[in-house]
């Protein structure tokens, strides 16, 4: 078992841009196919390019498309992002519905790259009512309690000695023994 | 919290909606929405009063019936509250939204992270409707478990759809020859908590309820 993603960049969940606050802007910005025209590996890229990228560039309008044969080479997909990152996709031998995965998650990337998220929430305003203190929702009185104070100084509550627990006992049993029979 | 607990139940016994109340600590000094000084003094005693005879707090079944003063406070309260929520002068609200079987605190602007398979697309605006609890600065608002229907909304948008980083899950079994070692990724969808409003009044009693969602 390794520990690789100790050494991962950790980070927590940003969205770049202010994005959705407003408006939201699809992040993937270029996205460009390069295949091969007739090798085989390159056969669920060109399936790809036949049957859903016409589709996929409709519903995209925002993202341009480039289509780049050449020859005798591996295909794979580059997408360029709004933040100037750059993202390959090695696609050699995949199939067409993995293409289409890759693809649809290139889209809804926002270019960062992989990061360890130590925290699944983010807030610029971690607080409304203000942080708990030990004084909130206390009784104002102790506004003006004067120190050194005897009941305060106490413990909220003591548990009772085993011998304070047996003189109890014995002190109930005394009573019983001490009250008169009704009979 | 002590006090906050016994208001609620005290509050809680005259509304007819399944939300109860809770009143911003009355040690701080209030800057709008000003609970008077005859309230506050009042709100305190009433707790003392509950936690002091405990018996007739934890006597469920039967509880006290609410004294007329018990009832001024309430209607009182009430009264300030709706009026924020008629001026919108409560501010920044905050909410408590039960997402995909976790429960987030978010306000206005915030990102939450949803781990694993979901289906929203990006650039979809969600209303989330599990919300159990709204508040501002100086009210809360706690629902039974859910605030009703159309009390509150929360709305969001898929800002991001992506992976985790690859994350090894190794299992092994000690003197027994079994070793499994697998690679996963999770998905994870991002989204932006884009507004928080409470549109209705508190405490007002609807001719239908619970039928905000049935086709007919």
């Amino acid at each position: 078992m390794s520990n690789n993603n100790l050494f991962l960049p950790v980070g927590f969940p940003r969205a770049p841009l202010a994005n959705g606050v407003g408006r939201w802007i699809c992040q993937l910005q270029r996205l460009t196919f390069k295949f091969c025209k007739n090798y085989p590996s390159s056969r669920g890229m060109r399936e790809f390019l036949e049957f859903e990228l016409l589709d996929f560039t409709k519903k995209n309008p925002g993202i341009v498309v480039y289509v780049k044969p050449r020859r005798h080479r591996a295909p794979n997909l580059t997408a360029e992002y709004l933040n100037g990152e750059k993202q390959i996709v090695d696609c050699r031998n995949f199939s067409y519905e993995e293409v289409k995965k890759w693809v649809s998650l290139l889209r809804s990337q926002s270019g960062r790259g992989t990061v360890r998220l130590l925290k699944m929430w983010h807030t610029d305003h971690p607080s409304i009512q203000g942080p708990w203190s030990p004084f909130v929702n206390r009784d104002p009185k102790l506004n003006w309690v004067e120190f050194p104070n005897e009941d305060l100084s106490q413990p909220i509550y003591i548990e009772k000695s085993a011998t304070e627990k047996l003189i109890e006992i014995f002190e109930e049993q005394q009573r019983i023994e001490r009250q008169p029979k009704q009979e | 919290m002590a006090l906050g607990g016994h208001l609620i139940r005290h509050l809680g016994a005259f509304f007819s909606h399944r939300t109860a109340l809770l009143l911003r600590p009355v040690t701080q000094s209030c800057n709008t929405f000003c609970v008077p000084i005859r309230l506050s003094s009042h709100a305190i005693s009433l707790s003392q009063k509950t936690l002091l005879n405990s018996k007739s707090v934890t006597d469920e079944s039967q509880p006290e019936p609410p004294s007329e003063a018990d009832k001024i406070i309430t209607s009182d309260v009430l009264l300030k509250v709706n009026q924020q929520i008629e001026s919108k002068s409560h501010g920044r609200l905050f909410a408590v939204i039960h997402l995909c079987g976790k429960q987030f605190k978010v306000t206005t602007e915030d990102i939450v992270v949803v781990e694993g398979y979901w289906p929203p697309n990006i650039g979809d605006k969600l209303n989330l409707k599990k919300i159990l609890l709204v508040g501002g600065s100086d009210f809360t608002l706690i629902g039974r478990p859910l605030l009703p229907h159309g009390l509150a909304s929360v709305e969001a948008t898929v800002v991001e759809k992506s992976m985790s980083h690859t994350k090894t899950r190794f299992r092994k079994k000690r003197r027994k020859q079994y070793m499994r070692i697998n690679f996963q990724r999770i998905e994870y969808t991002m989204l932006r908590i884009n507004s928080i409003e409470i549109s209705e009044n508190v405490n007002t009693k609807k001719d239908v309820e619970g039928l905000e969602d049935t086709i007919f």
